[in-house]
């Protein structure tokens, strides 16, 4: 059998056989969009270059043969150099957002078409649970927050944004009322314990998203209520008390330790917490700088100084989040560093490096022109935005109705795109050769499968399983070179040309291009 | 721009009135059982449909698919890959504006634009209001010595100006229904007279003599010779390589002297005959008439010079333009009728052949090959005879040939001229490899711009198999062999192999990834050699000759000659086959007469899209495969295009990124947007509107698309930007600073008036934008912001007031 190396690997495998299966085979992973097992390589994305040393040349593993004593190169900077390019080159002639402009508005990153899709769908208790992925104080957070999703919302040119935030908290109170109100699972326990000092927004969040992975909290608070900020720079009427406690009560519940009354006001007193948790955290807001040196840590105008990718303090088991750190900030931030510093903690509790966040790859679409918003308007409903009386609450068709407003930005394939997943690994710039050109349009609407022609990487792939169909009308490739486009013969429709295949197309598609419409199930 | 896939798209202005056709789909029916129901008939039958209801309505094509294998996928992916094909009615007649290097270079842009504002059209439209006429840019048209050239239906004109495009529309709408076509080849052509010692009058009628009136000249001199009854015979004969000179005549006496006449006129005609040939029984109406021309004669010998006079061949610029060729691919030029068979095989014509079939091994056959050095003349310079003794080697019961006549680089049209002039030395060519190879079957594929080629090779192949050279047990031998044409459709990609053969299958022409080579799998996954049209030319005298005769020309590596296409800037055009090994400046000074209009040769652009600019300084790099490949330009298929000072460099590169942006598959990533990002760099430097580190970009990018691309066409597209970068990158940088130092790219000029201006109102009455108000005594001026540098009031200005200066804001 032809004996080949894959760098500086060597398999043996018979004629036939090409890189790309060689090289799965000695567990190297190279990155595909085009190809799928089964069907012809159409070596068109170009993503699976490897050198072949011996012509020096960049060739595509998914159709090149194996000759015997070919010697490869996949994981190299060169060849991955060119993996990028391609990626790059694809994403400059991609149109449309991985993630909706919500979601990058919000300072939790929640997801909000999500929240917004499964409240179109009546479905309540999904709903909460995103919502409560990213936001521990959903029911607080709906009365108080200042609602920056919303003015990033895309809908909010056209006529009014989606209300996000009105939404959430139908969600957040409909779930606070019912008898089995939504309770996240909390991991067994890791046998590590973390100090909270302050008992606010940050705080809080703290508590309840370093409790779902396990790790003890002791949550020290220096009044007698828990809620800090939440309490005093809010009045009743906004934020009734008795939603406030409700919601804090939730978190304790995940078997919080809480300590009011409990200043940390002195280097004793600090340094015992030190000694006897693995990590504390600052959490008592503005005034913690003032703390500073009593705690040995640094202090500036703003707050405690701390590292920006992780929370840390300059003492690596300190860190440090919310209004403590940024002087002056929103609630959501608040909640959002929350959330964001117990990640950071937890990668510290569990002997992982400890990384900022990590920022989704995103390519974007910036601006829209009037004629692409129609493209958006198009599938969503047409309802003017309302908003529900103190008295009385939205109906629960009117709480569906204003969350199909939404006119979902994000792509249906965020996640589970393949250009999206390789375009993070190997770090491509989206913009690197200029912003977006593409006009972004939506083919199909009418029928169940709509195609996003902006987003086809022109791999055939739905071109070649619709021809199996016996039924179907068929794809094709419609002109040539740049403006080559997949499209259905004689003006059929997309159910038409894919038939009985139009799940295979649909999951053949490497990126989101091809996919069912939701509206239309 | 990309006027396949915009004619799918775009919606004409729907006040256009163009009057669809009734759908006879008696029609289809009967192109189907002409061409068959199989998949590679796809495209014949679109070709068919189209000539007939000029576009393709959807109800025809419905109908082939019920009636044949061919899917309405396969039918829509082909007919919007080709650019021939159109999916909307066009006006009655067609104009085909060249886009080719040459005409490029000498203004095509203006030509086009010109046209759009004789037809009033309006961005995104291609037919005027009453359906008269549909603009149609086409790669090349291959007249690249006449350029600037449109093409309206065919009848092809050349050298326009943006002044002469209304008088040539017009006089093309006036032409009306009784004009012949300027085709002439299957008119009556015999006219020997009577007398005995019968001289012989040669009027050279390539497609682009024709273009220059060669075919009103053959008329005329058919009229004069019959009406005089002079005793020659007039005899159409092929491109004469001066297409500089044309419409050329040569006359040769009874006894065997020849007089070479050049820029004939049709008026000039009779006197030619006179001056040569001695009239037989004349009829009294005649005679009259010949006494009237005596007379004139004679008056001119006593006073005023004669209107014609001949040319010698044995001194002056005929002289140094044949001199340093040497005619192989291209023998008997301008002596044998394209058409004639047996006067090809007066000269030795088929010799080879039987001897392939009688004498020689097939491997004698190709050591000969070997021995030559033949290398292939398509582009990349394969060694001719690795490919036949891979097919050869294969183990294959059917084996297919092909000629690759899809000449597409614009500035070259080699192929077209030996496709036209030399059918049967190509025949007979691809007859020696088939039979070398093994294979029974062969295909010319002909691009689809290229009619007269089609139809004489078509012909050619007919009179062949009528003379038992082709078809059934071939020359008395038990040898099979059949040849036919493929037409292309209009794709630059169809050039290169795998895309051709895709084609010939009736697919879209898109490239896959080699190996496997044709020579193992390839037409139907048989082994298949593809070699092109002057390769295959240079068979027959290589056999003839012996492969050490042909090997004794050349250099180290490249042996025997080369066709070139010489066209641009430069005194004498035209198409010359040279020894390899004379330098670039050679051809350029002794064969071309240096650079046209007193101008500064500054570059000489070689190999088209995929080759390079070699600079004025390397001139003296002689034509071989390394050494033009060594200073960043390839041999390629031969297009030599002269730029002088007035030629922006980074435009040149702008150009080929145009093309093969344009000609680009769209099948893999790195070429389909590649390209396209690269373009938009060229654009935004050409355009005055580059940001810092697009050069960088533009760097990263050749190598990028040069190193990832699927097949040639992406492989080789950054070389015109890389090579004008390496020569040229100050005037690059030039450009980012806001200046076009040859005064060619628009947004970075201005036209001015100058005080020599004495207000003549030329320009003003010239001006197609009303940009110049006319002020008769009085200073001119432009303004800027109506003018849309047309370059008009320069030329019309008798001062030389007009000039092309900085454009301060933009």
């Amino acid at each position: 059998m032809p004996k080949i190396s894959i760098d500086e690997r060597t398999i043996e495998v018979p004629a036939g056989t090409t890189v790309l299966d060689a090289a799965e085979q000695l567990g190297i992973e190279i990155p595909t969009l085009c190809f799928l097992k089964g069907y012809l390589p159409s070596t068109s994305c170009q993503v699976c270059l490897v050198r072949d040393r011996a012509s020096g040349k960049l060739v595509p593993s998914c159709a090149t043969k194996i000759v015997d004593g070919m010697q490869i190169d996949s994981e190299t900077a060169e060849v991955h150099a060119a993996r990028r390019t391609a990626l790059e080159l694809l994403l400059s002639d991609h149109v449309g957002d991985c993630l909706a402009p919500c979601f990058f508005a919000c300072p939790a990153h929640m997801d909000i078409p999500l929240m917004l899709r499964q409240l179109g769908n009546h479905d309540l208790h999904d709903a909460i649970e995103t919502i409560k992925r990213d936001i521990a104080i959903p029911a607080v957070l709906g009365r108080i927050c200042t609602k920056p999703c919303e003015k990033g919302c895309r809908r909010s040119s056209a006529d009014d944004p989606v209300s996000v935030c009105e939404l959430k908290r139908y969600a957040a109170d409909a779930d606070l009322a019912s008898e089995h109100a939504f309770a996240p699972e909390c991991a067994a326990d890791s046998g590590k314990r973390v100090a909270i000092i302050g008992a606010g927004p940050t705080g809080l969040s703290a508590a309840y998203y370093l409790r779902q992975r396990g790790h003890a909290c002791r949550l020290i608070e220096a009044t007698v209520q828990l809620g800090g900020r939440l309490r005093w720079e809010t009045d009743s009427e906004t934020l009734p008390r008795g939603t406030l406690d409700a919601e804090i009560a939730q978190i304790v519940g995940l078997d919080v330790q809480v300590e009011t009354a409990t200043p940390v006001d002195s280097r004793e007193a600090f340094e015992k917490l030190v000694d006897s948790h693995d990590v504390v955290l600052i959490a008592s807001g503005a005034d913690a700088v003032k703390m500073s040196d009593e705690w040995s840590v640094d202090g500036s105008r703003r707050g405690i100084e701390i590292n920006r990718e992780t929370y840390q303090t300059k003492r690596e088991n300190v860190f440090a989040a919310g209004c403590a750190v940024r002087g002056k900030c929103l609630f959501v931030r608040s909640a959002a560093d929350g959330k964001e510093v117990a990640g950071c903690i937890d990668q510290f509790l569990s002997g992982q490096k400890v990384t900022a966040p990590p920022k989704p790859f995103a390519s974007r679409l910036g601006r829209v022109a009037t004629e692409e918003m129609k493209q958006f308007l198009a599938g969503a409903a047409s309802v003017p935005v309302q908003t529900p009386n103190t008295s009385d609450d939205y109906s629960d068709e009117q709480v569906a109705e204003q969350s199909d407003r939404c006119l979902s930005c994000g792509c249906v394939a965020h996640g589970d795109c393949r250009l999206e997943n390789y375009a993070a690994r190997y770090g491509a710039d989206p913009n690197r050769f200029g912003t977006r050109q593409g006009v972004y349009e939506v083919l199909g609407r009418g029928g169940n499968v709509l195609f996003e022609p902006g987003k086809c990487i022109k791999c055939e792939l739905c071109i070649q399983i619709a021809s199996q169909s016996q039924d179907a009308l068929g794809l094709s490739f419609v002109g040539r070179g740049f403006d080559v486009r997949v499209s259905v013969p004689f003006d059929g429709s997309y159910d038409e040309g894919m038939g009985d295949l139009a799940e295979r197309c649909i999951a053949a598609c490497p990126t989101g291009a091809l996919y069912f419409d939701r509206k239309a199930e | 721009m990309n006027a396949a896939v915009g004619s799918a798209e775009k919606v004409v202005n729907d006040t256009t009135v163009i009057a669809s056709p009734a759908i006879d789909l008696a029609f289809v029916d009967q192109t189907v059982a002409v061409h068959g129901g199989g998949p590679e008939a796809v495209i014949p039958i679109l070709q068919a449909i189209q000539t007939k209801y000029r576009y393709l309505p959807d109800a025809a094509l419905q109908r082939v698919c019920e009636l044949t294998e061919i899917t309405p996928s396969a039918i829509t992916g082909v007919s919007t890959f080709y650019t021939q094909f159109r999916h909307r009615p066009m006006g009655r007649h067609a104009i085909q504006v060249c886009r080719g290097t040459a005409c490029h270079v000498k203004g095509a842009d203006l030509i086009e634009e010109a046209i759009a504002l004789h037809l009033g059209l309006k961005p995104g439209e291609d037919t005027d209001q009453q359906g008269q006429f549909t603009i149609e840019p086409v790669a090349c048209l291959g007249c690249c010595t006449l350029a600037p050239v449109v093409q309206i239906d065919d009848a092809t004109y050349g050298r326009l100006t943006p002044q002469s495009v209304p008088s040539t529309i017009r006089g093309f709408a006036r032409r009306g229904s009784e004009v012949k076509s300027t085709r002439r080849d299957l008119r009556k052509r015999d006219f020997s007279t009577s007398g005995s010692a019968v001289g012989e009058i040669r009027v050279g009628l390539g497609s682009c003599c024709v273009a220059q009136g060669s075919g009103q000249v053959f008329d005329k001199v058919q009229e004069v010779v019959t009406s005089i009854g002079a005793a020659a015979e007039v005899k159409r004969v092929g491109c004469v390589g001066m297409c500089h000179q044309t419409p050329l005549v040569e006359t040769i006496r009874g006894d065997g002297t020849s007089r070479l006449y050049c820029h004939v006129q049709p008026e000039q005609v009779e006197e030619i005959v006179l001056q040569n040939y001695q009239p037989t029984g004349i009829v009294s109406r005649m005679r009259t008439s010949w006494s009237k021309m005596v007379a004139e004669l004679y008056g001119r010998e006593n006073g005023a010079e004669s209107s014609v006079e001949a040319v010698s061949p044995k001194e002056g610029p005929v002289c140094e333009f044949l001199g340093p060729q040497k005619r192989i691919a291209t023998e008997s030029c301008g002596d044998i009728d394209p058409l004639d068979l047996s006067e090809y095989q007066r000269h030795e014509g088929f010799v080879a052949l039987k001897r392939c079939l009688d004498e020689l091994s097939s491997d004698e056959v190709i050591s000969e090959i070997e021995r030559s050095g033949l290398r292939g003349r398509g582009g990349a310079g394969f060694p001719s005879a690795i490919k036949w003794r891979t097919v050869r080697g294969a183990n294959a019961e059917t084996k297919y040939v092909i000629c690759n006549g899809d000449e597409g680089d614009p500035g070259a049209f080699m192929d077209r001229m030996i496709l036209e002039s030399f059918p049967y030395r190509v025949i007979e060519g691809m007859a020696i490899a088939a039979v070398a190879v093994g294979a029974h079957q062969g295909y010319f594929y002909i691009r689809a711009e290229y009619p007269l080629a089609v139809e004489r090779i078509r012909h050619a192949i007919a009179e062949c198999e009528a003379a038992g050279l082709l078809g059934d047990r071939i020359l008395g031998s038990d040898y099979s062999l059949k040849f036919s044409v493929k037409e292309g459709a209009g794709a630059f990609i169809c050039g290169e192999e795998t895309a051709l053969i895709h084609s010939i299958e009736g697919g879209r022409g898109t490239p896959r990834l080699r190996p496997p080579f044709p020579a193992e799998s390839g037409l139907w996954e048989k082994p298949t050699l593809i070699n092109n049209v002057e390769t295959l030319s240079l068979v027959p005298w290589i056999l003839r000759h012996g492969g050490d005769e042909f090997a004794k020309f050349g250099t180290e590596t490249s042996k025997g000659t080369k066709v070139f296409a010489l066209a641009g800037k430069i005194q004498r055009g035209g198409l010359i086959e040279v020894p390899m090994g004379v330098t670039i400046r050679q051809i350029v000074n002794q064969i071309g007469g240096g650079v046209a209009n007193g101008r500064r040769f500054k570059a000489v652009q070689i190999g088209g899209p995929s080759g390079g600019c070699v600079p004025a300084s390397l001139a003296d790099t002689p034509v071989d495969y390394e050494a033009l490949s060594s200073v960043g330009a390839i041999m390629g298929s031969g297009g030599m295009v002269v730029l002088d000072d007035t030629d922006c460099m980074v435009d040149i590169a702008r150009y080929f990124l145009r093309f093969t942006q344009d000609q680009s598959c769209g099948k893999c990533t790195y070429c389909r947007i590649g390209t396209k990002r690269m373009l938009e760099i060229l654009e935004r430097i050409c355009g005055g509107e580059a940001k810092k580190g697009d050069l960088d970009l533009l760097e990263d990018l050749c190598q990028s698309v040069s190193s990832g691309s699927l097949c040639g066409l992406g492989k080789t597209a950054p070389n015109p930007v890389l090579s004008t970068l390496r020569y040229f990158r100050e005037e690059y940088e030039a450009h980012l600073a806001g200046h076009c130092p040859a005064g060619k790219c628009k947004n970075l000029i201005a036209y001015h008036i100058t005080d020599a201006c004495i207000g003549c109102t030329l320009c003003a009455q010239h001006c197609p934008v009303d940009a110049i108000p006319a002020v008769p005594y009085a200073k001119h001026v432009v303004d800027v912001d109506l003018c849309t540098a047309c370059d008009t009031c320069r030329v019309v200005c008798p001062e030389n007031a007009v000039e092309i200066v900085r454009r301060t804001n933009a």
